[in-house]
């Protein structure tokens, strides 16, 4: 049986809390509910993004999500390193 | 009056071509951050490595990709550069712009960015180079809502479909690629803009097997135009560029004199397959032995053109080296109808068939072409439900194995093995 929506969102964002890496994969997230078909789970992915609640991080050539929490940009990155 | 030495970087407007060096010293004029990419650029010829970081967290609202987020990793040095965003813009089917438009851009770009361009990127969008975070929401307001145009993908989106100009200028189409890459852009807006996959992944297309897209070389995706029936002749035209006419080639090669033309030697003995021969003045083609290498066509265009029942064939795979080397993309479906009134029903199908597979079998960072290459050509045809056919045989089998299905064995694989041991006991 597949996860209500809601359910697939809390274990999406759980999963991304506890992953050691604060940047996941599209497919890290699939085990979250492995009855759920990927584009549904990319979907669902998006539709967190929108919410605000994960937010996308991308190598240049590959997307990744991140808790927006567990992520520092580019440009507070810099601004902390000047500010040492 | 230049801010940094470049002497390396100047040695690259010494020849006699035009040199983006000088390109850039002149763009400074108006935007002094161009100072700083020469700076940068002199000092990684110096120091032969990059001084260009990428990713992080930049793009506009709603969107996850069309912007490549690229920061200096010598910032104090070259402050203009610190933040250096490079903008994708979804160009039109087959690269048509009117002047007006170009100019559009060009004005946008120079109130937002660095005014530096790349027409165009191997994704075939207009790539806009250098820009600051806080220029791209108002960039991408103005882009969409003046200019009417959009982004184009990046990341682990769906890439900009891009395609040959078909129909418009060229009488070799097969399909007409403007409208499928048009209506695959706006179907597929979605995986376009949002990240949808293990990796990337192009569609490209061309009208015929020219391939002046290189869909071949450059797409997971490439649908290339073909036909099903025979190569139509003029026998009278060919006979004309016997007599010499016509000249060969459209002309192509009449900057040399190469001699009085031959059709044995420069048409017929060139055919791949071997599949062309004269009869008395009356060429002639084995059509079912053609592999549609478009030579004699492009040699005698006057004489030779594809034939009437047209449609594409689809290859998958194609990429540069990442992981492993660079490969050409795999004839999968040998010929498919692109029709616009059933919504390319067929051609549809067969892209959504390869992402359910891809997305739950291809591996973080694996390209579908690279998912093949792992599970084998075998096992992918089975997927995508096509029939080998000897074309997508390369080479003699290495394997000295035969693994047959259960399906395949009478009685499949279940046996009673009570039964058996009855007959084996010692
Ligand atoms: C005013 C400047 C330029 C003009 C008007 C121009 C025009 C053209 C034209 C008409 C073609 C043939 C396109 C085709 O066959 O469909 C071409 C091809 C090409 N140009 Fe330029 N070009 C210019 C500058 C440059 C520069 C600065 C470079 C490189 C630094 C360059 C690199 C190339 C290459 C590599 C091709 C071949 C592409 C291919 O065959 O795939 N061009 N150019
Ligand atoms: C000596 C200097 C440079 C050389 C020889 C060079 C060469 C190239 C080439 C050959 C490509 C592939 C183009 C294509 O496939 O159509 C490319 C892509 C690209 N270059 Fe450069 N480049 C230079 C400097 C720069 C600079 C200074 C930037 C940014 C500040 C830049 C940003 C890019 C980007 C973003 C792409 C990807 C475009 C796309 O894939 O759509 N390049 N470059
Ligand atoms: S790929 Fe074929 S149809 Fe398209 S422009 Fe080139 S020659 Fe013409
Ligand atoms: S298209 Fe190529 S393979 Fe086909 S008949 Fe002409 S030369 Fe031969």
């Amino acid at each position: 049986m597949a996860l209500s929506t809601e359910e697939l969102k809390a274990a999406m964002i759980a999963k991304a809390t506890k992953a050691p890496k604060p940047q996941l994969y599209i497919k890290d997230f699939y085990e979250c509910d492995p009855d759920a078909k990927p584009r549904n789970v990319k979907n669902v992915a998006n539709d967190l993004v929108k919410e605000g609640k994960l937010m996308f991080w991308s190598s240049g050539s590959t997307t990744m999500y991140a808790l927006p929490s567990r992520i520092k940009n580019e440009e507070t990155r810099d601004k902390a390193e000047e500010d040492k | 009056m230049p801010k940094h030495d470049t002497p390396l970087l100047d040695e690259l407007e010494k020849g006699p071509w035009p040199s983006f060096v000088t390109d850039l010293k002149r763009q400074a004029a108006t935007k002094p951050e161009c100072w700083d990419i020469l700076g940068q650029v002199e000092l990684s010829y110096k120091d032969r490595i990059t001084h260009w970081k990428h990713g992080g967290i930049v793009g506009v609202f709603g969107y996850g990709g069309g912007i490549v987020g690229r920061y200096s990793d010598v910032p104090k040095q070259f402050p203009g550069v610190a933040h250096f965003h490079t903008v994708r813009v979804n160009q039109p089917s087959g690269l048509y712009y009117s002047t007006e438009n170009l100019r559009a851009i060009c004005n946008l770009w120079q109130k937002y960015g660095s005014g530096m361009t790349n027409m165009h990127g191997s994704t075939g969008d207009m790539v806009l180079l250098g820009t600051t975070t806080p220029n791209l929401e108002p960039l991408f307001y103005d882009l969409t809502h003046e200019l009417k145009q959009d982004l184009g993908g990046s990341g682990s989106n769906l890439r900009t479909p891009s395609c040959c100009l078909g129909k418009s200028r060229c009488e070799w189409s097969c399909f007409d690629t403007q409208a499928l890459c048009h209506f695959l852009t706006n179907k597929y807006q979605d995986e376009l803009h949002r990240p949808a996959f293990p990796y990337k992944f192009k569609f490209k297309m061309s009208g015929c097997p020219n391939d002046c897209v290189a869909a071949l070389a450059r797409s997971d995706f490439a649908v290339i135009g073909n036909w099903k029936d025979d190569i139509r002749i003029d026998q009278a035209a060919v006979k004309g560029y016997i007599k010499g006419e016509f000249p060969s080639n459209g002309g192509a090669h009449a900057g040399r004199d190469w001699g009085k033309f031959d059709i044995q030697k420069e048409v017929i003995d060139l055919c791949p397959t071997g599949c062309m021969w004269m009869e008395g003045d009356t060429l002639k083609i084995d059509n079912k032995e053609c592999t549609r290498c478009m030579h004699c066509i492009n040699v005698m265009p006057r004489a030779l053109r594809p034939g009437k029942e047209q449609g594409a064939t689809i290859c998958v795979g194609a990429k540069a080296p990442i992981l492993d080397g660079a490969q050409f993309a795999t004839m999968i479906f040998p010929f498919v109808n692109v029709d616009a009134e059933s919504e390319y029903e067929e051609v549809v199908e067969k892209i959504e068939k390869i992402w359910d597979w891809w997305m739950e079998v291809g591996k973080n960072r694996e390209r579908v072409g690279e998912t093949i290459q792992r599970v084998g050509l075998p096992t992918f045809l089975k997927v995508m439900e096509v029939e080998p056919i000897p074309q997508h045989v390369r080479e003699p089998r290495s394997n000295p194995y035969v693994f047959w299905q259960s399906e395949e064995v009478e009685g499949g694989f279940e046996r009673d093995i009570r039964e058996f041991r009855k007959r084996h006991a010692q």
